[in-house]
């Protein structure tokens, strides 16, 4: 019986086109806070609108000519649970030996997740930036989402650039918004920035809380800085900072200058098409959110097509073979000590892209990709 | 003895003969929407307005016509060498990007980088006769001098697709590295080259077989594997030396054919991307997408003669002599 099963596996190896299934999960919220529509109440677009399994659907489509070439069928299974049903959605699909997973979740659900998976498949984390969850080091976690080290990191970059280095940062009182801070304070360390002072957004009206609600107060009292940073996942707060600042100062982070994995205006590198294919799907314009999807579907589908023998799939994907093409003009791999994938990350305002970090003269010993995010030497697993 | 060598090098460009082999240099602009023509010296002599979008560019046989894939106008223009004007377009699909001339001149194949297709306008009906389906983003498009074979890649699905001229088919896929550009064929080994933008690497292709004989990579003093992103390329007519373009890495290389050995590394522009010979081969020119120029290449001592500007984001350049 041995011998029959060694045999057919040399069959299947030798054959050019492999008639092949793979299944590719997709896991998100029912109802995720992070896409509530109804957030602002008047109906002002601070949440990303529209669904992320877009992006997956449309790297299935993109790559199918390939996948059909290699005789290689891709089936989809959408999975919606809530957070408390997280945990056995993860053991249904390791019961059901679907190998790769792609995760629109927030980071406590990615982490629920990936311990129920147990390294048993490979989930790619699309849209949850905490570092937090890259120092986790769960077996077979994969980032295409960046982390608030990235961003932070390019931020600093384009002040570096601009030598605006004497900082204001603000950030609310959300976790969300205390951690993107501390990884800007991390950030400014590390290249010399100098935050001049971090004080607390409220979103209330409250005159008792007006040192923190009042913007004038809020930006003045400092005889000087060059730039505020704002944290804000909410956006609410934000929005209204700029233009009301007591000293005439740019206003970047969260409004303003904004750095993200993707934006529509991007218009090199073969993203103007990306865009055009997804909005003619949709009918509406891709967000960060979509390519990490999209991204993260197309590495997958990329290391079944280009991986020389089946079953060194995962391997290939974990390589520096791999040479992602996400239509931002360099080849992206992922970091082998926590998953992240390396990306450029676009500083981009409402209706421009500014700059791509890494910026030009930010040098790396290895690859400038690593000039953003926590890079190999400073990391280490919790 | 500076201003001697580049006398020298200029000189041995061709001269004007006729209306034909006028010696004129055209460089398409993807963002100013224009064709540049220089004299046989490099002076501007005439800055052609085209549809918009100006990218790939090839004459006829005849060089009496330059045809310009517009891509935001889903045309090609046809220029008139002689009157240096518009005098035709050819409607297209959507974003036409790069195209290629049946040996008899008598179809197009152009690449729709929107909606993934390979179409085949009828020349003399200006109708697309046939449309074929690729890969999202086909880019590069190159027919064999028989007629009976065109290939075309897709730079998301990362394939060249091998497609059967006479019947409109896709008859073979080759898998290649990541962002798949353009092509060139060697005149004498029965080889088909395709530059893999973003994985850094030429594949050799051959075409009886349609298996990858070669891998080539290239790597500039002073340069990142991740930073040579080569896109155009060029051989000579005895197919000795093939001339590749390493985008960011800013240099050309210049390679043996055959043993493809690197010869040397040629400093250019910024983002150099197409690459086309003059007729007696003394001379590269070079478009930098990033610098908006072109750069001049002797091709006998390897050094750049000198980059002339060109219009917003240079695309391709051809060269009537």
């Amino acid at each position: 019986m041995k011998q029959l099963i060694a045999l057919v596996a040399l069959v299947a190896f030798t054959l050019p086109a492999l008639a092949e299934d793979l299944t590719l999960g997709y896991i998100a919220l029912e109802s995720d806070p992070r896409y509530d529509e109804n957030f602002a109440y008047a109906r002002i677009a601070l949440r990303p609108q529209g669904d992320s399994f877009d992006g997956v659907k449309l790297a299935v489509e993109d790559m199918k000519i390939l996948t059909d070439a290699k005789g290689l069928t891709v089936s989809l299974d959408e999975m919606r649970v809530r957070p408390e049903t997280v945990a056995s959605a993860g053991e249904r699909l390791v019961a059901e030996g679907i190998g790769y997973v792609i995760a629109d979740l927030p980071a406590e659900s990615i982490a629920v997740l990936a311990d129920a998976v147990g390294g048993a498949a490979t989930i790619l984390n699309t849209t949850a930036p905490e570092d937090s969850l890259r120092r986790a080091c769960y077996r077979g976690l994969l980032h295409t989402a960046a982390s608030d080290r990235m961003i932070s990191d390019a931020l600093i970059q384009h002040l570096v650039r601009q030598e605006w280095t004497k900082v204001l940062l603000l950030h609310g009182k959300a976790e969300r918004d205390t951690a993107r801070a501390e990884s800007f304070a991390e950030a400014a360390k590390r290249m010399r920035v100098d935050i001049v002072d971090t004080r607390v957004f409220d979103l209330s009206t409250n005159p008792a809380l007006r040192e923190e609600n009042n913007i004038m107060l809020l930006t003045g009292g400092i005889r000087d800085y060059d730039v505020i940073v704002i944290a804000d996942e909410y956006g609410e707060y934000s929005r209204y900072v700029p233009f009301q600042t007591a000293l005439p100062r740019p206003v970047v982070g969260a409004t303003g200058l904004v750095p993200a994995e993707w934006h529509w205006a991007l218009e090199r590198y073969g993203a103007p098409q990306v865009n055009s294919r997804f909005e003619a799907e949709t009918g509406r314009r891709m967000g960060w959110q979509d390519w990490s999807t999209w991204v993260a579907a197309r590495a997958v589908l990329t290391a079944f097509a280009k991986a020389r023998a089946p079953g060194t799939e995962g391997d290939f994907l974990r390589s520096e073979r791999l040479k992602l093409d996400g239509s931002k003009g360099v080849p992206m791999t992922f970091r082998p000590w926590n998953g992240q994938l390396r990306m450029p990350i676009l500083l981009a305002t409402h209706n421009a892209i500014v700059d791509i970090a890494p910026i030009e003269g930010f040098m790396h010993q290895l690859n400038t990709l690593d000039t953003l995010g926590q890079d190999e030497a400073e990391f280490a697993c919790d | 003895m500076k201003r001697f060598f580049l006398a020298a090098a200029l000189a041995a460009l061709p001269l004007a003969a006729s209306a034909k082999d006028t010696g004129l240099v055209f460089v398409s602009n993807e963002k100013s929407h224009d064709v540049w023509v220089y004299d046989n010296e490099f002076n501007v002599v005439k800055k052609i307005e085209t549809s918009r979008r100006p990218r790939d560019m090839k004459m006829n046989a005849a060089q009496t016509l330059l045809y310009v894939a517009c891509g935001d106008d889903d045309v090609i223009d046809v220029i008139d060498i002689e009157t240096l004007g518009v005098v035709d377009q050819i409607p297209t699909g959507p974003s036409p990007e790069v195209f290629a001339f049946s040996p008899d001149e008598s179809v197009i194949y152009v690449s729709n980088e929107e909606d993934s297709m390979l179409e085949v306008i009828d020349m003399e009906s200006r109708i697309a006769i046939h449309d074929v389906p690729t890969g999202a983003e086909p880019e590069g498009v190159i027919g064999t001098p028989d007629g009976t074979t065109v290939y075309v890649t897709s730079e998301v699905a990362d394939m060249v697709h091998v497609v059967d001229a006479g019947q409109g088919v896709v008859t073979d896929n080759i898998i290649v590295g990541t962002r798949p550009r353009r092509f060139v064929l060697t005149p004498d080994t029965n080889e088909l080259w395709v530059s893999a933008e973003l994985s850094s690497e030429i594949y050799v292709i051959d075409r009886d077989t349609n298996e990858i004989k070669d891998v080539l990579e290239f790597l500039p003093p002073g340069f990142r594997p991740e930073d040579v992103t080569p896109v155009g390329m060029a051989i000579t007519a005895d197919g000795s030396r093939g001339i590749i373009s390493l985008g960011r890495a800013n240099h050309i290389a210049v390679i043996d054919a055959h043993t493809k050995e690197v010869i040397d590394y040629v400093l250019v522009g910024s983002r150099a991307w197409s690459v086309a010979l003059t007729r007696d081969e003394s001379v590269a020119v070079v478009s930098n997408g990033l610098s908006d120029d072109i750069t001049l290449v002797d091709m006998n001592t390897l050094r750049p003669i000198r980059s002339v500007p060109a219009g917003r984001v240079p695309h391709t350049v051809v060269i009537d002599d």
